[in-house]
């Protein structure tokens, strides 16, 4: 994000102090990797023991120490998961599950927001400090300062639907209380810590903003930070336990201490997939606040800030969208894992249509960045060299996205093989199977790492003696990797047996990694030291900024229609395998239906969005003193 | 002039084909690696190995 | 103001968009499965196989993997003559089982599809010993024991083969019943055992086993059993004993401990026995 902007260049700080930003940064890294690499490193550990039963048998130190004050109270009999009937749901004449859709929705809405709006901040804080250039100050305060109502807005959410959820779903609340425990008095506890942080972070940003007061700030943000992921994995764990429930028995006695309980197999995928889209969701919408205030003015210096911050929030989200795809492969794959049957109820059975809608979403999400980052282009007097290929980029763009939203090979009822005339459509039949799929979704993935690079080149010009054998290098690795991801997936797709077609996917998302990887290193190595050419921020055309309303807007209903799935494969259970939902709504709905449910979600955050951006205008809005004595 | 111009033509052919030699070995071995890692051993020709 | 209402509309009409996709698509609900009254005093074969049918395309979710051959992830079941093909695996060398006939190697199949795995179709990196498959009678499937005979008479008579599972009679659904009836019990577990000498005592183990030396009680001597058996075969013989029955034995222990015992107990016992060499 070292673009170069027309203010001054920033002085060199000395070496001690450049240790001393070394020193804070290595540590930060340190506390923020730590508790992620000694859950993943614990979890490898044991699950390579577990099923031995030597952890047992050698009596965990935790299983020790929680087992006694279980066994003085009263409970001494593990109980199992209650079984209600259907009049044991309260019925309120509305569909609770509509209910509590919404409620959880806006609420994750909203904590993904506010967890993902500090990250980047304390990021764009650093990089201020790094730079010395005091407009990544101003422009992470404003950030803060845009999404500060939103960690209220979550609140309340989140308090509306644990309230929804114990008066409609007395039974299940019931026992994710008895199974939980005490860890949901630690999430209290967090949660307090985090409003802590966040008001000594954001109101003291001015008080300590230079020296040593900077790296007290910082910290502050640091443990925001940390107070908030902590917050985010010990609500992801209360799902992945419904989900893939571990730590109890066949009929959901607690056998297990709450880490067992919490370290279920789903447990880090959804942490790490969670973790990312929050960043490219919250980079969206903090874009669409910038594209608004772009729009509503005629100011070229407000314009240039505005146009800087929106572009800033967009790279931040497709930045963060790239490696998303990865993160959902692994997730995918654990729950094919955990159970095959849940994961052929997701992208297999009726849920899989919902894929099709996704497509539709990511497709649209790529569009959008993508032409975001060719229409600013015009910023930059050096892009003229890119721009005829952006005809070809757009192209392979569209090809692709057609070839994705073909239908899939789905595993059919009768009355939907009527319905499509067929288990195959019999024209597009051969580009609707995974390989052809996964062909597009690499080759639209490298065609947007391939706009971005290209954007990013166009206000430079390399100097090093070895830029056209780099240029070669980039060109040679582009072709291979196409050529490559084509040649997986026609020839194990279509030619061999299921085991290479699935192990050949691995091979072509690899490739593109292969590529962006190889692109950023490239990049960084031969425009070292690069000239540059002039760019001008605010030149570019008011319709880009649409692309800006496309992403929120895209991210937010794919992120309804995820969750939806994700929560929907249990099918008919509260908690999988343990506990059977009786209630009314134990069914799953037409794809209308959540479809309407999705976007009524979508257009209430909308609207709850510009509330907050609406606040955060007022405390910069001073009203005029009426004239004094003047005839009223 | 005109050899100055040959040279850099020269070079840069060069540059294209030991570019794409290196990188057509690089994902050869890529798919190589990534297949077995997977326990799909791959023969020389790339047709799945046993 | 205009531009407010210009982003608004624009924001709008993308969400109504993605709205109509939905539309487009087949509207289908997933039903939960209800639990269906089947009056056995005027049960009919005919109706049985019915049952059958509906259970293995709904209920019972064979269908998800079950599939001709481009789109299953398990061998084609409803394509098959599943008689002919249940002999040719109990004829196959690589069979290991306990069924004797078509019938029996299907019940066995859904109780314990590691059992026999079809070449080919094994979970990866296993070489075919473990399948994929989940056992029926357990959760989420957890089809009843007439449930699963009615999915067998389904299977042998869609291909004109001779029915042999019996009709449910009243006295088995009142013995269904009263499992049912166990399972609900068992919300209040007793509390589980902490060491594998309190566990062996709760489940009564020495009984019928003599632990320390080779004598035979009602079940054989367990004195070096570590060294007789591996640990999946140790597991195996407490969940399911009479899936491999020593030499000489009758089918005389419970088959109710993978129900009563906790995971952390039959881990604490099958260590312990693992250890007796």
């Amino acid at each position: 994000m070292n673009d170069k902007h027309p203010s001054n260049q920033p002085e060199r700080p000395s070496t001690q102090i450049r240790w001393r930003h070394r020193l804070w940064i290595a540590l930060s890294m340190l506390l923020l990797v730590s508790g992620w690499v000694q859950a993943a490193e614990e979890s490898t550990t044991l699950n390579s023991i577990t099923p031995i039963g030597v952890v047992q048998v050698a009596g965990e130190p935790l299983i020790a120490k929680i087992t006694p004050d279980i066994a003085d109270g009263d409970t001494a009999e593990p109980i199992a998961a209650p079984r209600p009937s259907r009049s044991d749901y309260p019925n309120i004449g509305v569909s609770s599950r509509a209910i509590v859709w919404i409620l959880a929705q806006l609420h994750l809405f909203f904590a993904a927001l506010v967890l993902a709006v500090p990250l980047f901040v304390l990021m764009i804080e650093l990089l201020g400090v790094y730079t010395g250039d005091e407009r990544y100050d101003n422009m992470a305060y404003e950030f803060m300062k845009i999404s500060l109502t939103g960690f209220s807005i979550t609140a309340i959410f989140g308090g509306s639907l644990a309230l929804a959820l114990f008066v409609l779903y007395p039974d299940f609340m019931g026992y994710m209380m008895h199974v939980f425990g005490a860890q949901v008095l630690v999430y209290a506890i967090f949660f307090f810590l985090e409003s802590f942080f966040l008001y000594t972070y954001y109101y003291g940003w001015n008080a300590f903003r230079y020296g040593n007061l900077k790296w007290v700030h910082l910290s502050l943000g640091l443990m925001l930070n940390a107070s908030g992921l902590t917050i985010m994995v010990l609500a992801n764990s209360w799902a992945t336990f419904m989900m893939a429930p571990s730590g109890v028995n066949e009929v959901g006695a607690v056998v297990g201490n709450i880490w067992e309980i919490m370290k279920g197999p789903l447990w880090n995928p959804i942490n790490l997939h969670r973790f990312i889209a929050n960043i490219a969701f919250g980079g969206a919408v903090v874009g669409a606040y910038a594209a608004f205030k772009f729009l509503s003015t005629n100011d070229p210096v407000r314009r240039a800030h505005y146009d800087w911050m929106g572009y800033t929030s967009n790279f931040i989200a497709i930045l963060a969208f790239l490696p998303l795809p990865f993160a959902g492969y692994w997730l995918m794959a654990e729950i094919y894992a955990y159970s095959q049957q849940m994961g052929i109820t997701a992208m297999g059975g009726i849920l899989a249509w919902l894929f099709i809608v996704q497509a539709v979403l990511i497709g649209t999400i790529l569009l959008a960045g993508n032409f975001y980052l060719w229409a600013g282009m015009s910023r930059t007097d050096g892009s003229d060299r890119y721009k005829g290929l952006i005809k070809y980029i757009a192209v392979v763009l569209v090809v692709c996205f057609l070839i994705w939203v073909t239908p899939h090979t789905l595993i059919l009822s009768a009355s939907e093989i009527s319905l499509l005339g067929g288990s195959h459509h019999h024209i597009l039949g051969p580009l609707g199977i995974m390989p052809a799929k996964n062909v597009a979704v690499n080759l639209m993935l490298v065609a947007t790492f391939l706009s971005f690079q290209l954007y990013r080149r166009s206000d430079k010009v390399a100097t090093v003696s070895w830029a056209p054998m780099g240029n070669a290098l980039m060109v040679a690795i582009y072709v291979v990797a196409i050529v490559n991801i084509i040649f997986l997936g026609v020839y194990y797709g279509y030619f061999t047996n299921t085991v290479y077609k699935v192990g050949s996917s691995v091979v072509q998302v690899a490739s593109t990694l292969v590529v962006i990887i190889a692109g950023i290193i490239l990049d960084t190595l031969m425009f070292r030291n690069a000239k540059t050419l002039p760019s001008h921020w605010g030149r570019i055309p008011d319709r880009a900024q649409y692309a800006l309303f496309a992403l929120p807007i895209a991210f937010t209903w794919l992120m309804g229609l995820m969750g939806y799935v994700r929560s929907s494969v249990k099918t008919h259970w509260h908690v999988y395998t343990v506990m059977k939902d009786n209630s009314p709504d134990n069914f799953i709905p037409t794809i209308a239906y959540a479809g309407n449910m999705i976007t009524i979600v979508t257009v209430l955050f909308l609207l709850c969005v510009l509330f907050m951006f609406w606040v955060a205008n007022l405390s910069s809005t001073r009203q005029a003193k009426p004239a004094a004595g003047g005839a009223v | 002039m005109q050899t100055n111009d040959k040279n850099s033509t020269l070079s840069m052919l060069i540059s294209i084909i030991v570019s794409f030699a290196i990188a057509l070995t690089f994902f050869y071995g890529l798919d190589h690696l990534v297949m077995s890692m997977q326990g799909l051993p791959l023969n020389p020709d790339l047709s799945p190995a046993g | 103001m205009k531009v407010l209402l210009k982003t608004l509309g624009f924001s709008l009409a993308l969400t109504l968009l993605f709205t109509f996709v939905t539309y487009l698509l087949p509207q289908v609900e997933g039903e939960a499965p209800v639990e269906k009254e089947v009056d056995l005093s005027s049960l009919t074969m005919d109706d049985f196989i019915t049952l059958g049918e509906d259970l293995f395309n709904n209920k019972g979710t064979c269908t998800l993997c079950h599939k001709p051959a481009p789109l299953g992830r398990a061998p084609d079941i409803q394509g098959t003559d599943m008689v002919t093909l249940s002999d040719e695996r109990l004829a196959d060398q690589r069979y290991q089982g306990e069924a004797k006939d078509a019938a029996g190697y299907m019940l066995e199949s859904m109780l314990d599809p590691s059992r026999y795995v079809v070449a080919t179709w094994g979970k990866k990196g296993t070489n075919d010993s473990e399948s994929p498959m989940p056992a029926i009678d357990k959760p989420p499937i957890e089809l009843s024991a007439i449930e699963m005979d009615a999915i067998i008479a389904y299977l042998q008579a869609k291909d004109g083969n001779d029915v042999t599972v019996a009709l449910p009679s009243p006295e088995d659904a009142a013995s269904v019943a009263s499992t049912d009836q166990k399972a609900s019990d068992a919300t209040a577990l007793p509390a589980p055992a902490t060491t594998v000498e309190e566990a062996l005592g709760k489940y009564a183990c020495n009984a019928c086993h003599a632990m320390d030396s080779s004598d035979t009680l009602v079940g054989p001597g367990l004195v070096d059993v570590g060294t007789r058996l591996s640990k999946e075969d140790i597991r195996q013989s407490i969940v399911d004993p009479n899936a491999v029955i020593a030499e000489g034995f009758a089918a005389a222990m419970p088959a109710d401990f993978a129900a009563k015992m906790t995971v952390k107990e039959l881990d604490m016992i099958v260590a312990y026995l693992l250890e007796k060499k």
